[in-house]
């Protein structure tokens, strides 16, 4: 879930932020194709030359890539650090410290996914020059579970055991229970040297945390903070590339002044947020600048809270959803950019099911279905039922203005079916504090992801065990509960057969389609622009950012 | 947010503006044009956002689609239309009735918050009034924006919280123009007067004090007025502001930044009322304080 | 002098004391947290964040939090930035050279140019002139500096292409005229509110002195007009603005901090805001309690030399 800004100025124009999750399957084939000029572009250079510098939104202030950090921190952990296998934009893994990538059928997983085995890269080493081993990698893993350590999230790690370093480049571990989606957090996961790390006294604030040391294709050479970070080539990195010489990433806090600069020429390329969905018609125009609007995991939805009385019947939601004039938020207040969805999975994953029924705009139908349903007008227009009036307050994130034109639209179309929205936005900060995670919002409007990592398991975000405020531990916010839910949940997560899990997600999002305890409006496709002449630069929807493969950047000659 | 309240020098004692209508102040302040054009600009803006919205077809949140980013004069609507199609005349109306009313009430706090504290911490001194004179040197300490953000990024954004965040902002230089008026005012001998009389405390500083003291509390007050109109369109533009579907000219000023180049009128249009409205204020602010000001007619 | 700067310095560390109170209520005691950018993200589960909730000390009563903020901060140890990782101070530092640079410059020209206009107003009191510099300080003071800046950057940046539409320097150049050419624009803004200022305390300042006796004395022996106004009036008129310096620095941090959102100049003002938005407690309670220490620095060293300008003063 992307919704977080850190401050809400930041990302004032913004179509909400944009993260780009993992996920699987074709993606930006179409876009690919649509610049096929790959075939013509001239080939990479020989030796290193030149610099890019390109412009965030937001500041990356965590790098070491285990503690809390946000995606933008993963633009750099990703060209400093490599994890063990990384997804590329149509899905698959890609092998980078790991020498293959474990499955059922190489061996590597074994035991009912239970016994996991991975044989790891020869000849990588760390940016000091000390060779790279499996105990960097049982090192890593040993750190997240370490008590003391502020690791980003446990998830799936708390259930390796027995890790065991069987050569230098090879290790095995086995695992509490079976839990496919583990090979994708590991696709998250970077690992961290244990020659330096290991020495820390105190990892939580070693000198590390302020000068990473990785096996990326990029080293870290000096932070000005609040204003660049610069990075120079790893001379010795074991993949192609990198054929840049240098690599700033330049913070700009406002998204309208990073479009001006993307404009003037300062800085190369604008991405994660991008160019805000007011400026594209303009941008596409601009000579010597490429404009693309990239697709994300991301969805845009509404959240509602389902033990809020009025929110908690199904005819409700479903007669809100079809007063949700989708197109005209997505043509009008999105320029048409982002592509209107029935599901909780981006359209470009494995798991996504293409044969929900679609939604349709229809204030005659949504009425009906309330009629039917009992729920009366009352006073003021607004509908009743057993003494509660449909209303409800609609939050979001202050100071995004193109969510609260949303959010207006929403309120003139709702009142034609006799319900009564209010707008109650608050910062960042509190928003997302206890607001959202002890579900004491009415209905949320967010751009967020349901999804883990790479993988399609949803089960944080839709399982009745996964809801805080009822003792639970995940991000079940709006409080969903529904037993063949949860069963479907726990069967997809011990199956490692992408066609016996394609069958349970196709029917999860069949229920929650049906169900709507979110109500999904569309995925985005930020727009990201870079200079003509740029080579390489490719989206990947399963990278958290598109700086996933500034390896293999340069500059046309 | 600069006001130069601070540079305001006390008058001598006198008693309280008794006639009106020909008193020398306000001839003093009809000869100062500037504030005369400020008090009909704001009388007239008033009257315009308080009638005006009554006599428009348009209301100020009804949404065209259809008719988004049509320019002034160029059909129905006058000033032309926003991002949703609603129509700008109608919304200028509405939101001037929302900065208006939260710079006057954001005003009325903070002077009431100023007064009471300058008049204790003066009219008592000793330990109650270096406590209280202490806090307010503190709160001066940050400067305004700096408190502001760091407490609106914690509100929950409204009309209602909004005025409050402001005034408490906002009355720490009232506190201490009272202060020092009332420190001097009460060695005067119609305050010991009527100390010696037997008044209660409350009414010498209420019935005696104050008045004498009211000049300078006006021409703060008027400043405050235009400093709130200034203060809500920096919280709109650092993103806490009024929330929507409410209009206020910070929030328009600052939704309308996207559009700077392909609608100017949207960011121009509120941009102007405000820059027009705190002109006004400051206008008027500084004609008062040269018609309250006895020296003025000397020099 | 030695008690007036003891009893000063005093009166200094109470004020500080209430600042860091009423900073740290105001930030501990709102909802949210330093963790809630990570619940949006949804990558942490609600175990994930009360773990580090409880590694960070968060869930400790506020008292203890605070009396252990206070107890370092008195020894000298200003905490470690959440947001940065880094020691409070050193971070601090890191922006304080790009505000620095604002502010001094700003103020200098505002200086010039306002002194300026406020002595001829002085002099020629009521003109055409003066009529025009009021007017003209009236509605600088008025327009909200974050409009005037968007349309500095859209007309001498996007429009006429002349200056850069933000940054402190151009990454990999940094060369004098680099950063003076990226200078112009924010210092121009920055400075149109205290040049407005700055004239009209300057024009009343020249109006006290030129009504006092010995101007008039002056005057009566025949000395030149000119010589009058420039090596007396002007001289002790500008004895005030010292004062104002001191006291108008509040206003100007406030001033920093909207201009450098709008040319993204990589000041305090910037850091404050980012900061605000992370809630990154240490930076800051760091950055008020600095701004609050700056600001008493301020009006403690404009009575300092107020005093040694002009020695009348201390027997006060």
């Amino acid at each position: 879930m992307s919704e977080l800004d850190r401050n809400a100025k930041r990302s004032r124009l913004s179509a909400p932020s944009l993260r780009r999750r993992e996920f699987i399957v074709l993606g930006a084939g179409a876009l690919l194709g649509a610049r096929s000029a790959e075939a013509e572009t001239p080939p990479p250079p020989s030796g290193r030359r030149g610099q890019v510098i390109v412009g965030l939104s937001q500041e990356p202030t965590v790098f070491n890539p285990l503690m809390p950090g946000i995606e933008v921190d993963e633009s750099v952990w990703m060209n400093v650090f490599n994890a063990l296998w990384n997804p590329d934009p149509e899905g698959n893994l890609i092998p980078e410290l790991a020498a293959e990538v474990p499955t059922v059928e190489n061996g590597g997983i074994s035991d009912g996914g239970l016994a996991w085995k991975v044989r790891l890269r020869e000849g990588v080493v760390w940016h000091d020059g000390e060779p790279f081993t499996a105990e960097d990698v049982k090192f890593s893993l040993e750190l997240i579970n370490s008590p003391g350590f502020r690791a980003r999230t446990r998830q799936g790690h708390s259930l390796v055991r027995d890790i065991v370093v069987k050569g230098p480049h090879e290790i095995s571990w086995r695992m509490e229970k079976a839990y496919s989606p583990y090979l994708a957090l590991l696709a998250n996961t970077f690992i961290v040297p244990k020659h330096i790390l290991g020495k820390a006294s105190d990892p939580n604030t070693a000198a590390f945390n302020n000068a990473p040391v990785g096996t990326g294709p990029f080293r870290w050479s000096e932070r000005v903070a609040g204003d660049h970070i610069s990075f120079v080539a790893n001379e010795r990195y074991f993949l192609p590339g990198p054929y840049l010489e240098k690599a700033v990433f330049k913070y700009i806090p406002d998204l309208t002044a990073l479009y001006a600069q993307f404009r003037t020429g300062q800085v190369d390329l604008t991405i994660g947020q991008g160019i805000p969905a007011n400026f594209y018609e303009e941008a596409v125009k601009l000579p010597g600048r490429k404009v693309v609007a990239n697709p994300s995991g991301n969805l845009e939805i509404i959240m509602p809270n389902l033990e809020l009385p009025a929110l908690s019947e199904k005819a409700v939601r479903q007669a809100l959803y079809h007063a949700i004039n989708k197109q005209a938020i997505i043509d009008v207040i999105y320029y048409g950019l982002h592509r209107p969805t029935e599901s909780f999975a981006p359209k470009e994953s494995w798991a996504y099911n293409p044969n929900l029924p679609p939604h349709s705009y229809d204030i005659a139908k949504a009425n009906k279905l309330l009629d039917d349903a009992g729920w009366k007008r009352g006073a003021r227009g607004i509908r009743q039922k057993n003494g509660v009036p449909l209303e409800f307050a609609l939050s979001t994130t202050t100071g995004t203005a193109i969510r609260e034109q949303c959010q207006q639209l929403l309120m003139q179309d709702w009142q034609q079916i006799g319900a009564s929205m209010k707008i109650n936005n608050m910062p960042a900060a509190v928003i997302w504090g206890e607001f959202y995670v002890r579900s004491k919002f009415q209905a949320l409007l967010v751009g967020t992801a349901f999804r883990t990592v790479t993988d399609p398991d949803p089960a944080t975000r839709f399982s009745s065990e996964s809801i805080p405020v009822k003792g639970g531990s995940g991000g079940n916010y709006m409080q969903y509960v529904n037993p063949e839910v949860d069963r479907l949940l726990a069967a997809g997560q011990t199956s490692f057969d992408r066609q016996e899990r394609t069958k349970i997600y196709h029917r999860l999002q069949e229920i929650v389609r049906d169900e709507l305890p979110i109500l999904p409006i569309f995925q985005y496709a930020p727009v990201e622009g870079y200079k003509e002449g740029l080579v390489g630069f490719r989206p990947n929807i399963n990278a958290r950012q598109n700086t996933w493969n500034m390896s293999k950047w340069y500059w046309a000659r | 947010m600069t006001s130069p309240v601070g540079a305001i020098d006390g008058p001598p004692a006198k008693p309280a503006l008794t006639s009106r209508w020909d008193s020398p102040a306000l001839r003093r302040f009809r000869r100062h044009r500037l504030a005369v054009f400020g008090a009909v600009t704001i009388l007239v803006l008033t009257l315009a956002c308080i009638v005006g919205p009554f006599l428009l077809p348009f209301t100020d949140t009804f949404i065209d689609i259809r008719q988004r980013f049509a320019p002034p004069l160029s059909g129905a609507h006058v000033l032309g239309t926003d991002q949703l199609g609603r129509d700008m005349l109608a919304r200028l109306l509405m939101a001037g009735r929302i900065s208006l009313a939260v710079g006057f009430a954001a005003m009325a706090i903070s002077m009431v918050i100023g007064v009471c504290v300058g008049l204790v911490a003066g009219y008592y001194g000793g330990a109650i009034g270096a406590v209280l004179m202490r806090f307010v040197d503190a709160m001066l300490c940050f400067p305004s924006i700096f408190l502001l953000l760091a407490v609106s990024a914690f509100i929950h954004p409204g009309v209602e919280t909004i005025i409050l965040l402001i005034a408490f902002t906002a009355w720490m230089e009232v506190a201490r123009i009272v202060e020092a008026q009332i420190k001097a005012l009460r060695e005067r001998d119609f305050a010991v007067a009527a100390e010696a009389l037997g008044a209660s405390d409350a009414r010498v500083m209420i019935r005696e004090l104050l008045p004498n003291a009211i000049a300078p509390i006006v021409v703060a007050a008027t400043l405050n007025v235009a400093h709130a109109i200034l203060a809500e369109s920096y919280i709109s533009f650092l993103g806490y502001g009024i929330q929507p579907p409410t209009p206020s000219w910070g929030n328009m000023l600052d939704n309308a930044q996207g559009y700077l180049t392909s609608a100017p009128w949207l960011a121009m249009l509120p941009g102007a009322m405000i820059t027009l409205a705190v002109t006004s204020f400051n206008f008027i602010g500084d004609g008062l304080r040269d018609a309250l000001d006895p020296r003025t007619d000397a020099r | 002098m030695g008690s007036f700067l003891a009893r000063r310095v005093g009166q200094a560390g109470v004020l500080l004391l209430i600042v860091s109170i009423i900073g740290f209520s105001i930030l501990h005691l709102a909802p949210g947290g330093p963790l809630s950018q990570f619940a949006a993200t949804g990558d942490m589960t609600q175990e994930d964040l009360d773990r580090v909730a409880r590694q960070m000390g968060l869930d400790r009563p506020l008292p203890v939090q605070y009396a252990e903020w206070l107890w370092r901060l008195l020894q000298g140890d200003w905490g470690v930035s959440y947001r940065d990782k880094q020691p409070v101070l050193r971070v601090i530092g890191s922006h304080l050279g790009a505000t620095l640079e604002l502010m001094l410059s700003s103020t200098l020209l505002a200086m010039m140019i306002g002194c300026w206009i406020g002595v001829l107003g002085a002099i020629r009191r009521y003109s055409v002139f003066d009529t025009l510099a009021t007017v003209g300080a009236m509605i600088a003071l008025s327009i909200p500096t974050f409009w005037f800046g968007l349309v500095v950057i859209y007309v001498f940046s996007v429009g006429l292409g002349w200056l850069p539409a933000g940054n402190r320097y151009t990454i990999g150049d940094g060369s004098w005229s680099d950063r003076l050419h990226h200078l112009i624009g924010p210092c121009i803004v920055l400075a149109l509110v205290s040049t407005a200022v700055w004239s009209r305390y300057m024009r009343s300042s020249m109006l006290d002195v030129i009504n006092h006796d010995y101007i008039r004395t002056a005057r009566s022996k025949g000395i030149p007009e000119r010589r009058i106004l420039f090596q007396h009036a002007v001289r002790n008129a500008l004895l005030p603005m010292i004062t104002i310096a001191g006291l108008h620095l509040p206003t100007l941090l406030s001033g920093a901090l909207v201009t450098e959102t709008v040319f993204t100049w990589p000041g305090m003002g910037r850091l404050f805001l980012d900061s605000i938005g992370y809630r990154d407690y240490p930076t800051v309670m760091g950055i008020l309690m600095f701004t609050a220490m700056l600001v008493l620095l301020g009006s403690l060293l404009a009575d300092l030399l107020y005093g040694v300008a002009d020695p009348r003063i201390r027997t006060a």
